[in-house]
C-alpha cells in the first residue's frame, strides 16, 4: 500500500514534509517540497488498519505544526491525486481506484499546459472524462503521452518508485582519548579529521563553502568557529591552515577533547581556462593569503582601493580583493605616460599659511615648513551642499627646500590645510 | 545552386581563429561544409604563429604555465628602463629611495601600472596610509589588481614601531605566497622609525622572496636594503616646471629629476613626471 501526503500551505522547511515520511520509512518519493509518497509495505504489522496509520500521519503532521492531507491508496498515481485533491484523511479500496479518481478535476494530472488547454477544448474536465478515452485514439492524437496519461487517470501506475536520496551531512568527529593542550598538536588531528571529510566531498563533486569547526573542551564547554573563506575550497591542507589562523586568533579557554567539523558543500567550481589570457590567482592560496594578514584584514584595512563618483577631493572606497580576468579588446597602446603623485596626508595636516597678493608666501605645517617660491593655483572645488559641504582653493606649491605640496584653504572654515605631497 | 565563401579574415586575435574558416562555404539551404584537413592544418598553423608572437611580446600578460621568472619588470618610463637594465628583478629585493618630490611615488605607480596592465596582480603595504588612489588610477594602475594594506587611521607622520613591525610582516606573507609579481613597501616619510626595525628584518625578506617570481621594491627616503641582484635606484629632484609666471592660470606642469642606478650611482639618466 502507498500514502501521499500533501501540505496544502507553505512549509516551515523545505523539506519538512519529507523528514516528516522518513519518520514513518525509509521509501519516500519527493514531488519537490509537497506532495510526497510513502510505501507503506509492511507497516500493517503497527498499525492494524490503514485508517490507523493513515490517523497517525495526519497526527505526526500535527505534532510538527504542518497542516497536512493524506490519502491511502493500493496504486502510487491514486495515493497522490487524491491526498491533493481531498482534505484530511481518505483510504481508497483496492480496486476503487479508478471511482476514487473519476470526480477530480483534470487540472490535478501531471499534464502539460497545452494539454490541458486540448482537453479543454475537447470538453473534458474531470479525471474520469479522460480516463473514458481509448488510449489508442489518444496515442493518434498525443503521442506516447496519451496513453500514459489515460492509464494515470484510471489509477494505474506506470514507471518505478523512485526513492528520494537521504541527505548528506558532510561532518567528521574525532573524540581524543586524552585531552590536547596547544594548537601544534591539533594540527596533526586536524589533519586527520579533514582529509575524510574533503574524500568525500570529493566524491560528491563538491567542495566546502564554510566550516564549522567544534571544539569540545574538557570543562564540558564547547569552543565553536565558523569559517567562510573568499572562495569554496575541496584542499584539506587549505581548511587545516584556516582553521589554525582562525583558532591563533580565538584560541579555545581549555584543553580539547574532541574536534568535530562540519562542512557546508558546495558544487566545485566551473573555471573555463582560455589559452591566451593571464592566470588567475587560486581561489585557496588567495584566500589562505588573506586569512594570514588577519591583522590587515580585520580592521578593513586590506582590500582594493576604487575611485568613488564623486567630485570631493580624496573620496575613495577599499573593496574586497577579487581581481578577475582582463577585459578582453582593451587597447594595449592605452598607458598614460608617468606622473606626478600625490603622497595624502590622511587626515589633511592643518597649517598656518602665509599670503602675499592672494596667494600662499609661507607654509607651515607638522613636519613642511618653508618659504613659497613658485605656486600654481588658486582652483576653487565645491560640491555637496545639500550634504556635507565642501568648498576649498587649491594651490600646488613649491618649498624652498625643493618639497611640492598640495595645499588648500578650506573656504567654509577659514583654515588652510597641507593635503599632501607631490611626488 | 549558388555558392558563397566567407571573407579571408587575418588571423589577428583568438577570437578570430575560433570563427568560421574561410574555405567554408555555405550553400544557399544555409547548411555549413565540414572544413577539409587542410583547413584544420592552417587553424593549427595560425594559432601556432599567434602563441609565437604573443610569446615575443614582453607587455602582453603571461600565458598559462609560462615562466618569466627571469623577466625583469620594466616601468614603462624608458630612461629608467635603460638605466635599469630591463627593469627591477623578481626575486630580488630592489629599492627607489629619494627625498620629497623627486618622483619616487610617479616611478612606483608606473612600475605598478605596469605591472597590473599586464593582467599580473600588486600588492602594496603603506603603513602610512599614503596612496592616492585617485592618483594611482591616473597613472593606469588598474586598481582591482592592488592590494592595498593601509596603516591604521593617524599614522601618517610618523607609525609606531609596531606598524612598521607589522607592514613588513605582511610584506613577508605576500612575496612568500607567489600570487602576486610586485610586492612594494613604502616607506617613505618614515625614515626614523625604520631605522629602529631590526637589521636581520631585511635579511629575512631577502631570503623570503629569492627563488619566486615576485618583485620586493622598497620605497624609502634613503637606503635601506637591496639584494645582491636587486636595483637600488635614487632619485633626486632637479626642478619643478610650471606653465607659466605665478597667476590665476597657472598649472604645475611637470617634475624633472634624475635617477642614478647602482650601488655607487654612476649610471644617471633625467626623468619628467607630467603633472597634468
Amino acid at each position: 500500500m502507498f500514502g501521499g501526503l500533501h501540505a496544502p500551505r507553505a512549509l516551515p522547511d523545505a523539506g519538512a514534509l519529507v523528514a516528516l515520511a522518513r519518520s514513518f520509512t525509509p521509501r519516500v518519493e519527493a514531488h519537490g517540497p509537497t506532495p510526497v509518497l510513502l510505501d507503506l509495505s509492511g507497516l500493517g504489522r503497527l498499525w492494524p488498519t490503514p485508517h490507523a496509520l493513515g490517523q497517525a500521519l495526519l497526527d505526526a503532521a500535527a505534532a510538527r505544526a504542518i497542516e497536512a492531507q493524506a490519502a491511502l491508496a493500493f496504486t502510487r498515481e491514486t495515493a497522490l491525486v487524491v491526498a491533493c485533491a481531498c482534505p484530511g484523511l481518505h483510504v481508497v479500496p483496492a480496486g476503487g481506484e479508478a471511482a476514487a479518481l473519476a470526480p477530480l478535476p483534470l487540472a490535478l494530472l501531471d499534464a502539460t499546459a497545452e494539454q490541458q488547454e486540448l482537453f479543454a477544448r475537447w470538453g473534458l474536465r474531470t479525471i474520469g472524462d479522460l480516463a473514458r478515452l481509448p488510449p489508442a485514439a489518444l496515442a493518434a492524437r498525443l503521442g506516447p503521452e496519451g496513453p500514459r496519461l489515460v492509464h494515470r487517470a484510471r489509477g494505474e501506475d506506470a514507471g518505478a518508485f523512485v526513492n528520494a536520496p537521504l541527505p548528506e551531512r558532510f561532518e567528521t568527529t574525532l573524540e581524543l582519548d586524552w585531552p590536547v593542550e596547544g594548537l601544534e598538536p591539533l594540527a596533526f588531528l586536524l589533519t586527520r579529521v579533514l582529509e575524510p571529510l574533503t574524500a568525500a566531498l570529493a566524491a560528491r563533486g563538491a567542495k566546502a563553502a564554510a566550516l564549522a569547526v567544534e571544539l569540545g573542551l574538557s570543562d564540558a564547554t564547547t569552543h565553536a568557529r565558523s569559517l567562510h573563506p573568499a572562495a569554496p575550497s575541496g584542499d584539506a591542507r587549505t581548511w587545516r591552515t584556516l582553521v589554525l589562523l582562525d583558532l591563533e586568533l580565538h584560541p579555545p579557554r581549555d584543553a580539547i577533547v574532541r574536534v568535530t567539523l562540519r562542512a557546508s558543500p558546495t558544487p566545485a567550481r566551473a573555471a573555463q581556462f582560455s589559452l591566451l589570457d593571464p592566470a588567475l590567482p587560486s581561489p585557496e592560496r588567495l584566500a589562505e593569503t588573506l586569512a594570514r594578514l588577519h591583522d590587515w584584514t580585520a580592521s578593513g584595512r586590506c582590500g582594493s582601493p576604487q575611485l568613488v563618483d564623486t567630485h570631493r577631493p580624496g573620496a575613495f572606497a577599499v573593496s574586497s580583493f577579487a581581481p578577475g580576468p582582463l577585459p578582453r579588446g582593451r587597447p594595449e597602446a592605452a598607458r598614460p605616460a608617468p606622473r606626478v603623485a600625490l603622497r595624502a596626508y590622511r587626515p589633511p595636516r592643518l597649517a598656518h599659511v602665509l599670503t602675499k597678493a592672494g596667494a600662499p608666501s609661507f607654509v607651515g605645517a607638522p613636519g613642511v615648513r618653508g618659504a613659497v617660491t613658485a605656486a600654481a593655483g588658486p582652483w576653487r572645488v565645491s560640491g555637496d551642499w545639500w550634504d556635507s559641504a565642501f568648498s576649498r582653493e587649491e594651490w600646488d606649491v613649491s618649498l624652498a627646500g625643493g618639497i611640492a605640496l598640495r595645499v588648500f584653504l578650506d573656504r567654509l572654515r577659514g583654515c588652510w590645510y597641507v593635503e599632501g605631497e607631490l611626488d | 545552386m549558388r555558392a558563397a565563401t566567407l571573407p579571408a579574415l587575418p588571423w589577428t586575435t583568438f577570437d578570430d581563429v575560433r570563427s568560421p574558416c574561410p574555405e567554408q562555404r555555405v550553400e544557399s539551404t544555409g547548411a555549413v561544409q565540414e572544413p577539409a584537413a587542410a583547413s584544420v592544418a592552417e587553424r593549427k598553423r595560425a594559432l601556432e604563429d599567434l602563441l609565437r608572437a604573443r610569446r615575443l611580446q614582453a607587455e602582453a600578460p603571461p600565458l598559462r604555465g609560462e615562466d618569466r621568472r627571469r623577466q625583469p619588470l620594466a616601468t614603462g618610463i624608458a630612461e629608467l628602463d635603460a638605466l635599469l637594465a630591463g627593469g627591477f628583478p623578481r626575486g630580488e629585493q630592489s629599492e627607489i629611495h629619494g627625498p620629497a618630490s623627486s618622483g619616487r611615488t610617479g616611478v612606483l605607480l608606473a612600475l605598478l601600472a605596469r605591472t597590473t596592465g599586464m593582467g599580473a596582480l600588486a600588492a602594496l603595504v603603506d603603513p602610512l596610509d599614503r596612496l592616492d588612489p585617485a592618483s594611482a588610477a591616473a597613472a593606469g594602475v588598474d586598481l582591482a589588481r592592488l592590494l592595498w594594506l593601509r596603516g591604521p587611521r593617524g599614522s601618517g607622520e610618523e607609525p609606531p614601531l609596531k606598524t612598521l613591525a607589522q607592514a613588513t610582516g605582511a610584506v613577508a606573507t605576500l612575496a612568500g605566497a607567489g600570487l602576486f609579481d610586485v610586492v612594494a613597501l613604502d616607506l617613505a616619510g618614515a625614515d626614523h622609525e625604520r631605522r629602529r626595525l631590526p637589521g636581520s628584518t631585511w635579511l629575512r625578506l631577502q631570503r623570503v622572496v629569492e627563488n619566486t617570481a615576485t618583485a620586493l621594491v622598497t620605497l624609502a627616503d634613503g637606503h635601506v636594503a637591496c639584494s645582491p641582484g636587486g636595483r637600488a635606484l635614487a632619485l633626486e629632484p632637479l626642478e619643478l616646471r610650471f606653465s607659466g609666471p605665478p597667476g590665476p592660470a597657472c598649472l604645475l606642469k611637470a617634475l624633472r629629476a634624475r635617477a642614478r642606478a647602482g650601488r655607487h650611482g654612476l649610471r644617471t639618466a633625467e626623468l619628467v613626471l607630467a603633472a597634468v
